[in-house]
């Protein structure tokens, strides 16, 4: 089958190599690509990111039309249920906005004042995915724009996407939840879980620890104040199974409500939202302290497990 | 005036990098691997074996640079392919239909290294929901890609309009 040729140095060349990408990868694992991994991909990324976008710029294009025209067939049924859509956003907007006129109103009889904890948003264009076994996606914003790593994205209804691995000057680089090792610790109902992905399966597997009573198909999973990563309150996914607790555990299975594959948009959060007077605040108030930082502690392990 | 060979491998390899991450990222349903698809026709070139394997992980490293997989899966993974096309180049220069397939078979056994390599370093995301679909339709699309364009991609890199001529 192969052939038997002489090729010089060819075998000490394919050896060499790979002891040096094994030497690599075990490198990575030990580092967690921190460190001179990390300024590798952020100087890679940087060189490659400009490309990408200009890219990007043509590319979007003519990925839109090949995209319509293998839903050419839908089309037509996708526009009316779209226009029925709007037609129903509209009505519910003019009701929030009879709602927002009311609260406007509720909050100068009260004298209220707004609590300020309304995090910042950075919306960006997923301009690229690494391949196609890499569920990770590049999007066009960077430090520049006030991206960072470890912030939370989510998608533009607000639902969680992942969130932000690598960034540079221009470009980050996003790993969703389905595609993350590290658990997210959520809340469905009033009890605590850690949701983490699967292999082979874009679902997720909820555990609950010290389980209190059944969760249905349907329960929305939201993401915990507990949670290190992610601020309290994003819509997950749903439940899609029964489950009652067995001696103190349960264990069940969560549909994402975002499939990463499809997104076009998404919207980095600006979480925490100033870690620096979060930090000073603890320094102030003792009895906090020590209680944010047992939460805190706590829910890394569950995070990093 | 013509390029250095070293610099057309690199414009190449670029420009499948930036193809591979913005074009075929869009359209889910034809998933080609163009960077491997470019190492694995490099081993159709005149170019020397030992700067092939080097294209190769430096090619995969690359790609491992961008994505959120551990650094050196693909340089691993593509090197070994680069070899196995070194050695079964013979294979693809019968004609256009036996370089294709040639292609397509280097193009799943690289797609299943990947998994399995991947898989052994820890690297569960790589087993997406339609990991098996997707080794298929990467091997499916290197394979037509392939039958299309590698006479002229070893043209272009060798620089010979002659170069894996069929006859």
């Amino acid at each position: 089958m192969l052939d038997n040729e002489p090729r010089g140095r060819i075998l000490p060349t394919l050896i060499s190599l790979i002891v040096v990408g094994v030497l690599l990868m075990t490198f990575d694992v030990r580092v967690q690509g921190q460190g001179v991994v990390g300024v590798m991909r952020t100087g890679t990324q940087t060189l490659v990111a400009p490309l990408q976008k200009a890219a990007a710029v043509v590319v979007n294009p003519v990925a839109d039309m090949v995209r319509s025209l293998t839903n050419v067939a839908s089309l037509q049924e996708e526009n009316r249920v779209l226009r029925a859509q709007i037609a129903e956003q509209q009505a519910a907007l003019i009701g929030v906005q009879d709602d927002l006129a009311r609260l406007e109103f509720l909050e100068q009889l009260y004298d209220l004042e707004t609590a300020g904890d309304e995090l910042g948003r950075t919306v960006a264009l997923v301009i690229g995915r690494p391949g196609a076994f890499d569920s990770a996606l590049i999007i066009n914003k960077g430090t520049a724009d006030g991206v960072a790593v470890g912030q939370p994205v989510v998608d533009t209804n607000g639902y969680v996407v992942g969130t932000v691995k690598d960034v540079t000057g221009g470009s980050a680089t996003i790993v969703p939840i389905t595609g993350d090792r590290q658990a997210v610790t959520v809340i469905v109902g009033e009890q605590i879980g850690t949701l983490v992905s699967q292999v082979a399966s874009s679902e997720m597997r909820l555990e609950v620890l010290d389980a209190r009573e059944p969760i249905l198909a349907g329960d929305r999973v939201l993401t915990s104040a507990v949670s290190a990563s992610f601020p309290a309150g994003l819509p997950i996914g749903e439940v899609i199974g029964d489950s009652a607790p067995g001696i103190d555990t349960l264990t069940t299975f969560v549909s994402p409500f975002v499939n990463p594959d499809i997104l076009r948009l998404v919207v980095v959060l600006a979480w925490p939202p100033d870690p620096v007077s979060i930090t000073a605040d603890d320094r102030v108030i003792p009895v906090d302290t020590s209680t944010t930082t047992t939460v805190a502690s706590s829910s890394t392990t569950a995070e990093e497990g | 005036m013509r390029l250095p060979k070293p610099l057309v491998i690199a414009i190449v390899l670029v420009v499948a990098v930036v193809l591979q991450t913005t074009l075929f990222a869009q359209i889910r349903i034809i998933t080609p691997d163009l960077v491997l698809l470019v190492v694995i026709m490099m081993s159709l070139t005149r170019v020397r074996p030992e700067l092939v394997l080097l294209t190769g992980f430096m090619a995969g490293l690359l790609v491992d640079l961008l994505g959120s997989s551990i650094l050196g899966l693909r340089a691993v993974v593509f090197t070994i392919v680069a070899y196995m096309g070194l050695r079964t180049r013979q294979r693809a220069e019968i004609g256009r239909l036996a370089a294709a397939i040639w292609a397509g078979v280097l193009s799943l056994i690289g797609v299943f290294l990947l998994v399995v390599i991947g898989t052994l370093f820890g690297q569960t995301s790589l087993l997406g929901p339609d990991v098996f679909r997707t080794v298929w339709v990467v091997a499916l699309a290197n394979l037509v890609l392939a039958g299309l364009f590698a006479p002229t991609f070893v043209r272009l890199v060798d620089g010979d309009p002659a170069a894996l001529r069929f006859s």
